[in-house]
């Protein structure tokens, strides 16, 4: 038998059980990040969220997370990807992104800033 | 029509075994694939049994939870778009490519093509509407169609495999992967193909097994030995289950030109439907014994000709009566007695991955030279009255099997597998 990735460790007892069963495959680091992105907006932990995210989802793992890097010139991200990406923030964040708003993302610091805006608006936890 | 084809790999999930030697010994052995489960941790659910697969864990609807046998590897670009069933396929059409000699490059210059069948996934299709239910239609899984719908293994395994020659997918419930097999050899004879791809597949969970159980088709029998007994009189309905058979059919001349390994010949096959009821066989099987009839003409055989039949009936009363009948038209009346089994004694019923498994179960016969029994069979129906049912394997190679499927709607498809000569 195999998986994917390596058994996780427990998750933090503070995250709710629809974020763990998103998150539960991600190192402990991107979990608390993500604690401190619904608690407190924390601009570091939403950028260590992001980048975690882009990685799992992109097709050329090693492809470097450069601010300039193009999303599908450079890591090999289609349009399928990227929705899939887009509905992994979604259904985390429990936002809903336009087709508007994912044209105009397209590279990763267009990304961390469009995540950053949209965390913004959320209602505080 | 000069252009055959044969059968040169083959690739098996199934309750009996995740690989040919597996496969084989349950067939020669009568070794049962059946097993005890819950659905709901609900004792009240009155299906106790199934064909389910072994060394999987895909309880789950996200593929990053699932866990299958390390000997496989798959990219996330693959998984991603995946059903269990999928899964289930892929590793079989990898175990068919290597058992056929072929690098997966070797099929991607549009002489290959594919055919796939299965039910779609309605455990993914719950799953995933309802989270667009939740919320209230303003996002959902981009996945959700391609890895929900019939049509899933076609688009999923055409994309990993870069597979660029006709690619399609068959929905006639339990005679699907059939009409798979025989458009195939329909595309090989007429030289559209040098070489097909047939992979069928199904899952075993609530959402695929209880739909079953509310039509009251499923067994009830809570013993894995016995709840499966096709032809029996005390038989009381059929046992859901699942995996994946991929089976690779090629235009003999290209197989011989390469080496490559070759199981049987696929000599003929034949269709025709009821035209009766949605889900009832015809009492007297007429369908069934029509699609007999045409696979028999198609292939220039006579009924006397058959060695084996390997039959679909599943377990259910009312079924395995018809097809009862339908044999003893075509054998009987002519003359002729084949030795005739049911393997879903062993396997349980994979639903529309039954054709395409028994086609291939009829090549290990073939080219290792056996006769499967009739498992749990122990008082044949009155129907079957003349019928020669074996109750344990023969240790003789059957020269020409006979194959029989039926599906819902009365849609009845029949193959004629030869065995091959250099």
């Amino acid at each position: 038998m195999k998986t994917r990735t390596p058994p996780p460790p427990a998750a933090p007892a503070s995250v709710p059980e629809a974020a763990d069963a998103l998150l539960r495959h991600f190192p402990a680091e991107v979990r608390e990040a993500y604690l401190r992105v619904v608690t407190s907006r924390d601009p570091a932990a939403t950028d260590t969220l992001v980048l975690a995210i882009v990685a799992d989802h992109m097709p050329r793992a090693e492809a470097g997370l450069a601010d300039d890097a193009k999303l599908m010139a450079d890591l090999g991200f289609d349009s399928v990807t990227i929705a899939e990406m887009v509905f992994f923030f979604e259904d985390l964040l429990k936002v809903s992104v336009t087709n508007a708003e994912i044209v105009r993302v397209r590279t990763v610091a267009d990304l961390r800033a469009f995540v950053r805006h949209k965390i913004a608006s959320l209602p505080r936890a | 029509m000069n252009r055959t084809a044969v059968v040169t790999g083959l690739g098996f999930i199934t309750p009996i075994g995740n690989d040919r030697a597996a496969v084989t010994a349950s067939l020669r052995t009568l070794r049962p694939g059946l097993a005890p489960i819950t659905f709901f941790d609900n004792p009240a659910v009155s299906v106790k049994v199934a064909g389910t697969v072994r060394e999987f864990d895909v309880e789950s609807p996200g593929w990053r939870d699932w866990r299958w046998p390390a000997r496989y590897d798959f990219p996330r670009e693959t998984l991603r778009s995946l059903a269990p069933h999928g899964l289930y396929a892929l590793c079989a059409v990898e175990q068919a490519l290597a058992d056929a000699g072929l690098a997966p490059d070797a099929i991607t210059d549009g002489g290959t093509g594919l055919y796939c069948a299965s039910a779609g996934s309605a455990f993914m299709t719950h799953h995933q509407v309802a989270q667009i239910y939740a919320a209230r239609g303003e996002r959902g899984n981009p996945m959700t169609v391609v890895t929900s719908i019939a049509g899933t293994l076609n688009f999923n395994l055409a994309a990993h495999y870069r597979i660029r020659g006709a690619v399609g997918g068959f929905a006639a419930a339990c005679a699907s992967s059939s009409h798979a097999l025989g458009c195939a050899l329909d595309d090989i004879r007429l030289g559209r193909q040098t070489r097909m791809l047939v992979v069928g597949a199904e899952e075993t969970n609530a959402a695929t097994i209880l739909p079953f159980a509310a039509m009251r088709a499923l067994s009830t029998n809570a013993d894995p030995a016995t709840a499966s007994r096709p032809f029996d009189q005390a038989r009381d309905g059929f046992v859901s289950a699942g995996g994946a058979v991929c089976l690779i059919l090629e235009e003999t001349e290209a197989a011989r030109r390469r080496g490559a390994p070759i199981y049987a010949e696929l000599a003929g096959w034949g269709a025709a439907a009821d035209g009766h009821s949605i889900a009832v066989s015809h009492p007297e099987g007429a369908g069934l014994a029509a699609a007999m009839r045409r696979t028999l003409a198609d292939a220039g055989l006579a009924a006397t000709d058959i060695d084996y039949v390997n039959a679909h009936a599943t377990s259910t009363p009312a079924g395995d009566r018809s097809e009862a009948l339908a044999l003893r038209s075509v054998f009987s009346d002519a003359g002729a007695r084949p030795r005739i089994s049911s393997t879903k004694g062993l396997t349980g019923h994979p639903l529309s991955m039954s054709g395409v498994m028994e086609a291939a179960f009829c090549a290990l016969a073939i080219r290792d030279g056996f006769i499967p029994g009739n498992a749990n069979l122990v008082t044949p129906d009155e129907a079957c009255t003349g019928l020669d049912l074996p109750r344990a394997t023969i240790d003789q190679a059957p020269r020409v099997v006979l194959n029989n499927s039926s599906g819902f709607g009365g849609s009845n498809v029949c193959h004629v597998l030869r065995c091959w000569k250099a």
